[in-house]
């Protein structure tokens, strides 16, 4: 693949490379580490005679003079459309067209929760979850009255219980029994997660945060608890992610694991437009 | 003789195709290990008449004892004095028994074979010349190297040869000596001290109508430069004769955009290879190319191709054209400073680039990459490419070519840079064009280089101006950005990052109200 030869090419020795005289508009504020990091200059790009950006023409020419030239058209079209890749930090998928990318994006990446990373198809069974299973005032609550609601849209009844509610949806919506998105939450499991956070929290705060990165959102934590696989939507690139990311998730019983520092703290979430951890703590660091 | 020739194949039987399509996939990747071990180098064999016109393309393979015979007998005829038919039957045999490479190397070893043809090649009968010349070229399409050695003491006669007037037999020599040239050391410094580039120079332009051999001379003339080492040019004769051969081959080339069309289509492909080694054998910088005016000798030129090309009357095989000129106006750009450029190069020259792009996009996508990188050249320091750019409304046709990969979507993306970066008011016209939706898509992408150019194009675009930063929020882009905060990519981290905080950060509550409106629908 051309790419890595090309950045190749602004190091190489034999290249002769000429770069502007022009000061660059934006000039690098040396403020620590308010660095600019844009370097863009433009570049006459000179290219040795040996240059693997000349090999298809180099084959073509001796292919003419070997007698083996075939016009074109006999050929197939070797052209290829870029990749577009999930730069969700851990994702690893990779689509075709544009529109597999948003729609990858779109039902994976866009309702998160931000506590326990699950994925969630649509922003009203994420208010619904976060409440439910992340909120202790509604813990509180609903103990006393009914909090439950139920998951179908406009029907607005609510339950005192989960297993009412789920009779309900079996009974009057006709919903299955083993509906993925009504799983019931494990408490044991919740007050596990909670002691790997804290303290990757702590060691998060030790290192820059701008080398902060991000697990895939539904990857690792469902590998580590759960035994049923389909607790949340996974696609099949996930799924192929999931089996790697094993090797390496952090095991929640060792305190500290350097390596993964770059876990994001929980409070930060994607989907919903604004990044609150980050810019909160920066402010506190200057 | 200088047609494309197509591969002939028995065109009456479909399902050979088949094959010979795999046979010629084999062979372009035996090329392209050849290139990568610095060992390409090809041969060229010139068919004699009857062969030429013949469906049938085997070659008849005489058993090696019988061309023992062939030139013990020739060698007794020789020197009995008798000239006759005979001689002239054998040695037509003998040329097509010495097709096989292991004939070849057996005729070789035998004691003064080559010492008869020598003889017969300076002889007075000229049909016998003819047919010496022939043999001498088989050999020359040897594959080993101990062949080309063993016929070095024919390259003086070759090379007197070449200022002689029969063209058949001149283009014999000279394919002889264009196949010899590129397999040894020794070979190439005893022909240049026999002064093979003055008799290449001279023969070019006295025949400089005739194409077979202006065609000829331009594959002799690219086999020598191909792998010229600097030792070669040790001495300012051959730096000299050099810039001698570069005049002939502008004058050739002078005359054939004398008539347009015609000869357009007729140009030898082979002689703007010679360009293109020409450009590289002189080490250095091309200076002194430049002060002969290659680089607008060969901009003009592409800027007819591009016309043609433009007006869809592509030639077959014009892109063996193209590719050279593409490589010399590229290298040469490096070594022309700014000041010069617009006397040197038509501005009409980026209109052509843009077309070549278009039409082998599909085709030749190596090619749209070079004229993508003849582009970057133009465009890298020059206030007025730039502006031309945007004038001659190029740019939509470029933002189109984004998606496609292969190093040519990198290559753009460039060429779009380096317009934003001269002036601030290109960057609104960029805006203006619609390159920010083609960011949102671009910054998706897997290539992270392609991601970078993008971020770096997306600060340009935004640099002080809060409407465009606006603008790209509205298009949905704020969410890439974030998320590339977290991409293991340090590069990809540090530009988000400061896009965020400087840049896009007072229109990250707008995309808030935004995210939350769309959420809610």
């Amino acid at each position: 693949m051309l790419q890595p030869h090309l950045a190749h090419l602004m190091t190489e020795e034999n290249v002769l490379v000429k770069s502007s005289v022009d000061n660059c508009p934006t000039s690098s504020e040396t403020e620590g580490k308010d660095e600019n990091p844009f370097n863009f200059q433009p570049q006459v790009i000179h290219l040795p005679k040996d240059h693997e950006l000349f090999e298809d023409g180099d084959v073509q020419r001796h292919m003419y003079l070997q007698n083996l030239y075939i016009s074109a058209a006999d050929e197939e079209p070797a052209l290829r459309v870029s990749e577009f890749a999930c730069h969700i930090s851990g994702c690893t998928a990779t689509f075709k067209t544009l529109q597999e990318y948003e729609h990858h994006y779109n039902s994976l990446h866009r309702h998160v929760c931000c506590t326990c990373r699950r994925s969630l198809p649509t922003a009203r069974l994420l208010d619904i979850h976060i409440q439910e299973w992340h909120d202790s005032l509604f813990a509180v609550l609903a103990q006393k009255q009914d909090m439950y609601q139920c998951l179908v849209e406009g029907c607005g009844l609510k339950f005192r219980t989960i297993k009412d509610r789920k009779d309900h949806l079996i009974i009057i919506h006709k919903y299955p029994p083993d509906f993925r998105f009504d799983k019931i939450r494990r408490d044991n499991r919740d007050k596990r997660r909670a002691l790997p956070s804290d303290t990757e929290m702590e060691v998060v705060t030790d290192v820059c945060e701008s080398e902060g990165m991000c697990e895939v959102v539904c990857g690792t934590t469902s590998n580590q608890r759960d035994p049923d696989p389909s607790d949340m939507n996974v696609s099949e690139e996930n799924t192929g992610h999931m089996e790697t990311s094993a090797s390496t998730a952090p095991d929640p019983t060792e305190p500290t694991k350097p390596r993964y520092s770059y876990r994001v703290p929980p409070n930060v979430c994607f989907g919903q437009g604004s990044v609150r951890g980050f810019r909160g703590q920066r402010g506190k660091r200057k | 003789m200088w047609r494309l020739k197509k591969v002939c194949h028995k065109s009456s039987r479909p399902d050979n195709t088949e094959q010979l399509r795999l046979k010629r996939r084999e062979q372009e990747r035996a090329l392209r290990q050849a290139r990568r071990d610095k060992q390409l180098f090809s041969k060229r064999l010139l068919l004699s008449e009857d062969e030429e016109h013949s469906t049938e393309q085997h070659v008849t393979k005489i058993p090696i004892y019988s061309s023992l015979i062939l030139i013990i007998y020739v060698s007794t005829q020789c020197t009995s004095g008798k000239c006759g038919p005979e001689k002239e039957a054998s040695l037509k045999a003998l040329s097509r028994a010495l097709r096989d490479p292991s004939a070849q190397t057996k005729f070789i070893k035998l004691e003064n074979s080559i010492h008869v043809l020598v003889g017969l090649l300076t002889g007075s009968n000229t049909e016998c010349r003819l047919l010496a010349v022939r043999c001498l070229h088989e050999l020359s399409h040897s594959p080993h190297s101990a062949v080309s050695l063993a016929c070095l003491p024919a390259s003086p006669y070759l090379l007197t040869y070449l200022s002689g007037q029969s063209t058949k037999f001149t283009e014999l020599c000279l394919y002889t000596l264009g196949n010899l040239c590129p397999d040894n050391d020794a070979v190439k410094d005893k022909v240049l001290s026999q002064g093979i580039i003055p008799a290449l120079t001279n023969c070019l332009e006295t025949q400089m109508h005739n194409l077979a051999l202006v065609e000829a001379i331009g594959f002799t003339l690219s086999q020598l430069l191909q792998e010229i080492q600097s030792k070669n040019l040790h001495t300012f004769l051959y730096y000299s004769q050099i810039i001698s051969v570069y005049s002939s081959v502008k004058l050739f080339i002078n005359l054939s955009t004398h008539f347009h069309c015609l000869l357009l289509a007729a140009l030898p492909l082979i002689v703007c290879w010679v360009f293109f080694y020409l450009s590289h054998s002189i080490p250095g910088d091309c200076s002194v190319l430049l002060s002969h005016g290659a680089l607008s000798k060969c901009s003009s030129l592409l800027v007819s191709i591009g016309g043609t090309v433009a007006e869809e009357k592509k030639d077959e095989g014009l892109e063996l054209a193209v590719w050279p000129l593409l490589r010399c106006v590229g290298n040469l750009l490096s070594s022309c400073p700014v000041e010069h450029l617009s006397e040197q190069v038509d501005t009409r020259l980026l209109a052509a680039l843009c077309a070549l792009l278009n039409v082998y996009l599909k085709t030749q996508p190596a090619l749209a990459r070079e004229a993508a990188w003849v582009l970057n050249n133009l465009t890298a320091h020059s206030t007025d490419f730039c502006s031309a750019l945007l004038t001659q409304n190029l740019v939509p046709d470029l933002i189109q070519l984004l998606p496609f990969s292969l190093g040519i979507n990198t290559m753009i993306l460039r060429v779009l840079a380096n317009v934003a970066h001269q002036k601030k008011h290109f960057c609104d016209q960029l805006v203006r064009l619609g390159l920010l939706s083609a960011l949102c898509a671009t910054l998706k992408m897997a290539d992270t280089e392609m991601v970078v150019l993008s971020l770096d194009v997306l600060n340009m675009l935004i640099d002080g101006n809060l409407q465009v930063a606006e603008e790209f929020v509205k298009q949905g882009g704020l969410l890439m950005i974030e998320a590339l905060q977290y991409n293991h990519e340090g590069e990809l981290r540090q530009r988000a990052l400061y896009l965020l905080e400087h840049k896009l950060s007072p229109c990250v509550c707008l995309c808030c109200s935004f995210s939350c409106v769309s959420s809610l629908g």
